[in-house]
């Protein structure tokens, strides 16, 4: 910074502010908290509008509803056969989890390895693992498909589990925080004669907590949340999970407001209360991400 | 002796075994096999067997008007959806950083939570929001006398998915950055106030260059989800009106999987896959080069 620009800073700060900080922070916390409130309302209108006769979603007249009504709610309830909102909501329970253990599992194996083992070319290896990071999802949408359909997996959970075990994410994230493990440890274990599958699974597992809290919250999310791999892969009503079942409502019902946003409560509400309970991890966990380099 | 020991450390690749047959079959085979694909003319449903026809689909995807446009109307989102998603995901943070902690919480929570909601949910509120005939915001509009075509109007609609997005997705780049300012150490800002240093001054010689490489993150994984767009325009828009939110990713899916043109889906894919990695590549060198 030359001479000059420094003075034109100075003198610029010098100049007093007509408002002290203390008033200028409340403003700022002011502007933050209707911004927080406008981030809430579309969520809020959900649930409202939930709750009102389809006249009304029609002809807006006012945010409330005039007249409270559980029809919409009803009339999902009593026609799974047609709207198997709990069976979609089953599905995606049961593909998160599958997908998150599967993934926990088999990342936390070979990160183990590539960062503790002492294995020949492990450096290449992992090279090659995190060269792949950079590959967009969409690319493999094609391929993928055909070779799920080669082994008969498409329109069954397999198709949605299996190959999201292959991303590299989790692995790179693993592998940094196992390097963080103090190595003397499982030195000590390894001179009691711990076997390395059990300093795995009795030393790193256990003070890697919060690495895989991290890595299976953000995963659980991505999966629940995923959209176009259920879209491509999954073909009949029931094997659905719950966005793809919910995106129905878009076409088949596309008259029926007052079933769609039934259906959307039930499927953001498990969503909310889970969020309210673990939101700090959750939270911690996405933040996490951008600071492990 | 010497030939156990490599046996040994040989055998802990079974450590790595599960994870690299899965890495194996849906990674890199698919990638390989997709680019393999690329240079075929395949349509699935037919019987005429794969043909090799060099880079065709290359070309004809660079004359077509539709991938064309499909790729304009990706660039016009990438353009204005990272700049406005993260820009103002770093003002909120930087503001959320000078509340007391205890509010903080709350307030981050908050923003967070659209991130929460799936697509599907989040694009069938927005596309009521949007509707120009009995839509929440038409509604409010009309008591001024304004009706505005939101998602009918071809300039306007992928505008109004770029304000979806910013709701949608903000929070997520938000606590990151917010993550991010925790970790400047406070003195720097002390040592800096007793120099004199206002406000604007600190968050411009101290945030900023101290945050650069967790807002690199920010960005460039905004960019590679960005130009990957998808389930907004198609649970909102379904591409429309006129194909102008009709996003690569939307063309893609259809080539693929409504006209079963194979070779030809594989060829735009890659071609996607080279621009994101080309911008990828300059934003880290522009964001390097400053250090």
């Amino acid at each position: 910074m030359s001479n000059h620009t420094k003075t034109i800073l100075f003198k610029h700060s010098s100049k007093k502010s007509p408002l002290s900080g203390g008033v200028w922070k409340l403003v700022i916390e002011l502007v933050i908290a209707i911004g927080a409130i406008l981030m809430l309302l579309p969520v809020v209108f959900i649930f409202i509008t939930a709750f009102k006769p389809d006249s009304e979603i029609i002809h807006f007249y006012s945010i409330l509803p005039r007249h409270w009504t559980l029809e919409n709610f009803r009339e999902i309830l009593e026609n799974p056969a047609e709207v198997p909102i709990f069976r979609w909501f089953g599905n995606s329970v049961f593909i998160s989890f599958m997908v998150t253990a599967l993934i926990l599992l088999v990342d936390s194996l070979s990160a183990y390895a590539l960062a503790r083992l002492n294995l020949p070319g492990k450096r290449i290896v992992f090279a090659l693992i995190i060269a792949t990071l950079m590959v967009p999802g969409q690319v493999l949408l094609v391929p993928v498909y055909l070779i799920l359909n080669w082994l008969h997996w498409l329109d069954t959970p397999l198709a949605l589990i299996i190959p999201a075990g292959a991303g590299a994410f989790g692995v790179f994230l693993l592998h940094q925080f196992f390097l963080g493990i103090p190595r003397e440890l499982e030195d000590a274990a390894a001179i009691d004669g711990c076997s390395r599958f059990g300093i795995y699974r009795h030393i790193v597992l256990p003070l890697s907590k919060p690495a895989l809290a991290t890595l299976g919250i953000f995963v659980f999310i991505g999966s629940w949340n995923d959209f176009l791999g259920p879209l491509v892969f999954l073909d009949s009503v029931d094997k659905y999970t719950l966005p793809v079942g919910i995106a129905l409502f878009q076409t088949s019902y596309a008259a029926e407001f007052g079933l769609t946003f039934a259906a959307c409560v039930i499927a953001t509400l498990p969503v909310l209360i889970v969020f309210m309970i673990f939101q700090k991890h959750i939270i911690k966990g996405i933040s996490l991400t951008g600071l492990k380099e | 002796m010497n030939n156990r020991k490599l046996l040994y450390s040989l055998s802990g690749y079974l450590f790595v075994l599960p994870y690299l047959t899965l890495f194996g079959i849906f990674l890199v085979l698919p990638l390989f096999y997709g680019l393999g694909l690329s240079f075929f003319r395949w349509e699935l449903a037919s019987l005429v067997p794969p043909k090799f026809v060099g880079l065709h689909n290359y070309s004809e995807a660079l004359t077509s008007p539709y991938f064309l446009k499909a790729l304009w109307a990706t660039f016009r989102f990438v353009v204005m959806a990272v700049p406005l998603t993260v820009g103002s995901a770093l003002v909120v943070a930087v503001w959320i950083n000078t509340v007391p902690l205890k509010r903080q919480y709350y307030y981050r929570a908050a923003y967070f939570l659209p991130v929460m909601i799936s697509i599907s949910v989040a694009g069938l509120l927005w596309r009521w929001f949007y509707n120009s005939e009995f839509g929440l915001f038409n509604a409010y509009l009309s008591l001024i006398g304004l009706k505005v075509p939101w998602i009918t109007d071809v300039r306007l609609a992928m505008k109004s998915i770029v304000l979806m997005t910013i709701w949608w997705t903000m929070g997520g780049a938000m606590v990151i950055l917010l993550a991010g300012l925790q970790q400047i150490p406070d003195h720097y800002y002390e040592a800096a106030s007793i120099d004199g240093a206002n406000a604007r001054q600190r968050f411009f010689y101290i945030t900023l260059p101290l945050l650069r490489p967790v807002l690199l993150f920010v960005i460039v994984m905004n960019i590679i989800g960005s130009f990957q767009v998808f389930g907004q325009t198609w649970m909102i828009t379904r591409g429309g009106p006129e194909l102008s939110t009709r996003v690569l990713v939307q063309y893609i899916y259809e080539t693929a999987f409504t006209h079963y043109r194979m070779g030809y889906a594989s060829a735009m894919s890659w071609l996607l896959f080279l621009v994101i990695m080309i911008f990828s590549i300059i934003q880290f060198r522009i964001l390097r080069e400053k250090q």
